[in-house]
């Protein structure tokens, strides 16, 4: 009954919407199955607007244009939102004029694994919101609808030069549920943070997270997650069987599902140990869905030339191990060696899973860097700036609109005070969109309602 | 002058083994007034004989280069070092106690064989104080291992107590003021029985405040002004209340935490009590953390508070040499070097009452690391540590991994070297 009545609300609310949506999901098939998909996307689209975008050039900095090169004394223009230009002595009439010698320029960081909005700051029972752990397999919850917009953690991200981060939930399940990317600006909704057309992602973990929290109903062993995976991905090949059947049939579970078989939705899939990411590799073959990023991935590098030839990323950490049996097998080279893999067609990432690493990514990518240089490698820095930008970015399925300064992409821009790869240097002006979203010299960041009150002595 | 000491070394040089003379030629060096300077050093027999600018040939058997090359001395970490290896599996985790608090030193359990104590020892990590973790409203007693290679390492300690106060679960933090004061009035008032009979002495209902005999002998160290009571803590009011409580009960205080110290600065200085803290907790985690701040660490130098940083992101302890990482982003943040790298090494030494570690000086137990670029910087590297004198193996077994992964690929993984 209840069903019956939402789904002509949905498909009035989507017919109002369609005009100014653009689908997010620009592979999606002729004749998809999961229609629904692009119908809930209009429900809860992105209502992002930018700040008011400066015209700006920045003369004689180092660029970092986040594909890999590293310029001397380049310009960079923005207006209207977009890079407009990068290259020598530029011509940018009108453009105010930001002196960037002795500075380094890069794109905006981004973090494809933060916890940030449904792990908030303060850390409390009321408002973790991260592990839907009442079932291995809830792939119907959605990382945007416990976000909290109020979270004090952003601001801290965005000094750090993080334009855009990819929400997840957490790692108690099987599946987790669908993340959501977003763009790193201040907002009383959701909708206004969400990165424009960003594909949809599922959340899969591996090991011993989802096995410790089921060990009494199961899965409690490796195998046993790995006949969750099978069962749930059978169920959802049932489910677009159905759906040929019965078109207004709803399940949102296999809706997550059957988007990421029909290509529409990215799984990142946490997983510590080489094995396991083969066997997750192996299940993927088995469903006909591909694995966009394997997270965390303590032992990508025993596999590295296998992530190469599949075309999946891996988002690692630079050194954290330890904290677990799966997470014994670190070298600080992991990153290297994945990025290096067969003629450097390797896709690394550095991610934080965290609110303190997300502050320096910068600082855990020359970490990285120093390790597998000292591993023998020859990894330029503007090699290692591609950890951090582009290979997120496409990761994420946003390659086309962030992630490096290439002309007429989105002005996601940060001028730093050095050498970003140098633990001296510091963010000093963060720009998304080509709007302003923070400054050190002026103290200019957002504030959240939560900040409201605190930090009293700030003035004094 | 100079002339004077090279000859009161003549009788030394007589008696010592040229192999256990170590002369670190030229190394830009981090000396005790805090500059840095070229300068030379010599090293028999586990200590530092010489920092001079220019030592001759005094017939030490190992020389190391390190013109161009930065020394400073090893870290001092605050960690659970060789104390854990997976921090998650109880059975390899011996950093806490159900059977004692207050009196568990866990120092016993260390594991020099440890694979993060291999790591920390290729980072620069010479020593460390260990932080105990026990479960009841103790968490035992601090004390001190240098972490070189085998069986035999130099310990000091107990250095402290740990506590800590602020936000509960289970109780209101005045009620838990009240408790410690209570508590130290008995241990002090029953200590002519020497607390014979206490094997299951209970204050109040829950198993937080079982203690034993151990446990009261260590409380009446602190009393003694032995040792210092070590508080974990945060909020500002709470650090106002547990400086008062120190005073009252006279005995010597340690903050550790302390995100919000910086709102209390001059009250902590006025006070002398030293703080260790990591400058990088700027996350307001808790309720009582809410104005943490990445200035905390320059406001307290400003107060003239002195600090120890230690590395309490990511991994913890596991990367614990990683406060070099904390301690250079101090700097980025406007502290001025030498207190940000006297903060990872002396520091820890003065704060703790160490005996002869922490400094480049003749005198001082020979722990010191060249490193080939500014020790702060994150791309720096190790390329010699010598702890009481001794060169150490900086062999870890993640480069033992890197290797295996990388140089021996036409082999099975397992047929590849273990070296």
């Amino acid at each position: 009954m209840i069903k019956k009545l939402l789904l002509p609300f949905f498909t009035v609310f989507l017919l109002g919407c369609s005009d100014q949506t653009v689908s997010i999901f620009q592979n999606e098939a002729e004749g998809s199955f999961t229609n629904f998909e692009e119908n809930l996307h209009g429900t809860y689209a992105s209502t992002y607007k930018p700040l008011a975008p400066e015209n700006i050039v920045i003369r004689n900095a180092t660029v970092f244009d986040g594909n890999g090169n590293k310029f001397q004394n380049f310009d960079v223009h923005f207006s209207d939102g977009k890079i407009q230009a990068i290259g020598l002595r530029l011509v940018a009439d009108g453009a105010q004029e930001i002196d960037g010698t002795g500075k380094f320029v890069t794109p905006g960081i981004i973090d494809n694994h933060s916890h940030m909005g449904v792990y908030p700051a303060p850390s409390v029972r009321t408002s973790s919101d991260g592990n839907e752990a009442t079932n291995p397999v809830t792939s119907e919850v959605w990382a945007e609808h416990s976000v909290w917009t109020q979270d004090p953690q952003y601001k801290l991200a965005l000094a750090g030069g993080i334009t855009t981060f990819h929400v997840l939930p957490g790692s108690a399940n099987l599946f987790g549920g669908r993340g959501v990317t977003l763009k790193n600006v201040s907002a009383n909704t959701v909708p206004e943070m969400k990165f424009p057309d960003a594909p949809h992602s599922l959340k899969m973990a591996c090991g011993e997270n989802p096995k410790r929290v089921y060990s009494s109903r199961g899965p409690s062993t490796r195998m046993g997650n790995v006949a969750g995976y099978r069962n749930a991905w059978i169920g959802a090949e049932n489910y677009k069987e159905q759906l040929e059947r019965d078109p207004n049939h709803r399940d949102i579970r296999n809706e997550t599902l059957a988007g990421v078989l029909d290509g529409e939705i990215l799984v990142h899939n946490h997983c510590y140990r080489a094995d396991e990411m083969a066997t997750m590799i192996n299940i993927g073959e088995e469903f006909g869905y591909k694995i966009s990023t394997f997270h965390h991935g303590v032992e990508a590098y025993k596999i590295a030339d296998l992530l190469a030839d599949e075309g999946i990323c891996a988002a690692l950490w630079a050194d954290w191990w330890g904290f677990k049996h799966e997470a014994y097998d670190m070298t600080i080279a992991n990153i290297a060696i994945v990025d290096q893999a067969r003629d450097g067609t390797g896709c690394a990432i550095v991610h934080s899973d965290d609110e303190s690493g997300i502050q320096r990514l910068n600082q855990e990518a020359a970490k990285a860097l120093a390790a597998g240089r000292r591993a023998g490698f020859e990894i330029s820095e503007g090699r290692a700036m591609t950890w951090l930008t582009k290979n997120p970015a496409k990761s994420l399925g946003i390659l086309e609109q962030t992630g490096t300064l290439d002309i007429g992409k989105d002005a996601d821009v940060v001028i730093w005070s050095g050498n970003p790869f140098s633990i001296y240097t510091k963010a000093e002006q963060v720009y998304i969109d080509g709007a302003l979203a923070f400054d050190k010299a002026t103290n200019f960041m957002p504030h959240t309602d939560f900040d409201l009150g605190v930090k009293e002595w700030e003035d004094k | 002058m100079k002339f004077i000491k090279i000859l009161a070394l003549i009788p030394l040089l007589v008696f010592s083994h040229a192999e256990d003379m170590y002369l670190i030629k030229g190394g830009i060096t981090f000396l005790p007034d805090g500059s840095f300077a070229k300068k030379d050093i010599l090293v028999d027999e586990g200590l530092i004989i010489l920092v001079e600018d220019n030592i001759g040939d005094v017939g030490a058997e190992n020389i190391i280069d390190a013109n161009g090359k930065y020394v400073t001395p090893g870290l001092i970490v605050f960690s659970s070092l060789g104390l854990l290896e997976l921090s998650s599996l109880p059975e390899t985790n011996d950093t806490s106690s159900n059977i004692y608090n207050a009196g568990f030193d866990p120092s016993k359990a260390y594991n020099p064989f440890s694979q993060a104590v291999r790591l920390n020892r290729a980072k620069g990590v010479s020593s460390t104080v260990h932080v105990p973790q026990a479960s009841g409203y103790f968490s035992g007693l601090l004390t001190y291992t240098k972490i070189n290679e085998g069986y035999k390492q130099k310990k000091q300690g107990p250095l402290g107590l740990v506590t800590s106060f602020g936000q509960s679960y289970d109780d209101s933090r005045a009620a838990n003021l009240l408790f410690m004061e209570d508590l130290f009035n008995y241990v002090r008032t029953n200590k002519d029985d020497n607390y014979a009979d206490m094997t299951q002495f209970m204050l109040g209902t829950a198993n937080d405040y079982k203690f034993t005999s151990r446990d009261f002998k260590a409380l009446l160290k602190v009393l003694n002004g032995e040792i210092p009571l070590v508080v974990k803590v945060s909020r500002a009011t709470d650090i106002l209340n547990v400086l008062k409580f120190a005073e009252s009960q006279q005995i010597d205080l340690i903050l550790w935490g302390a995100a919000e110290a910086h709102m209390v600065a001059d009250e902590i200085a006025k006070a002398d009590v030293p703080v260790v803290l990591d400058p990088l907790d700027n996350v307001p985690r808790t309720f009582d953390s809410l104005n943490s701040t990445y200035e905390n660490a320059i406001r307290l130098d400003q107060a003239g508070v002195k600090m120890a940083f230690y590395y309490s992101q990511g991994a913890g302890s596991h990367n614990a040499y990683l406060a070099t990482q904390s301690a250079g982003n101090s700097v980025a943040m406007g502290l001025d070097y030498a207190t940000a790298m006297r903060s990872i090494t002396s520091n820890l030494a003065e704060i703790f009452g160490l005996v002869g570690v922490g400094s480049l000086a003749p005198g001082y137990d020979a722990d010191l690391v060249v490193w080939d670029d500014d020790p702060l910087e994150l791309m720096t590297n190790v390329e010699n540590l010598l702890v009481d004198g001794m060169d150490q193996d900086l062999s870890n077994r993640y480069e033992e991994l890197t290797e295996r992964y990388m140089k021996e690929k036409e082999l099975p993984n397992s047929y590849r070297s273990r070296e």
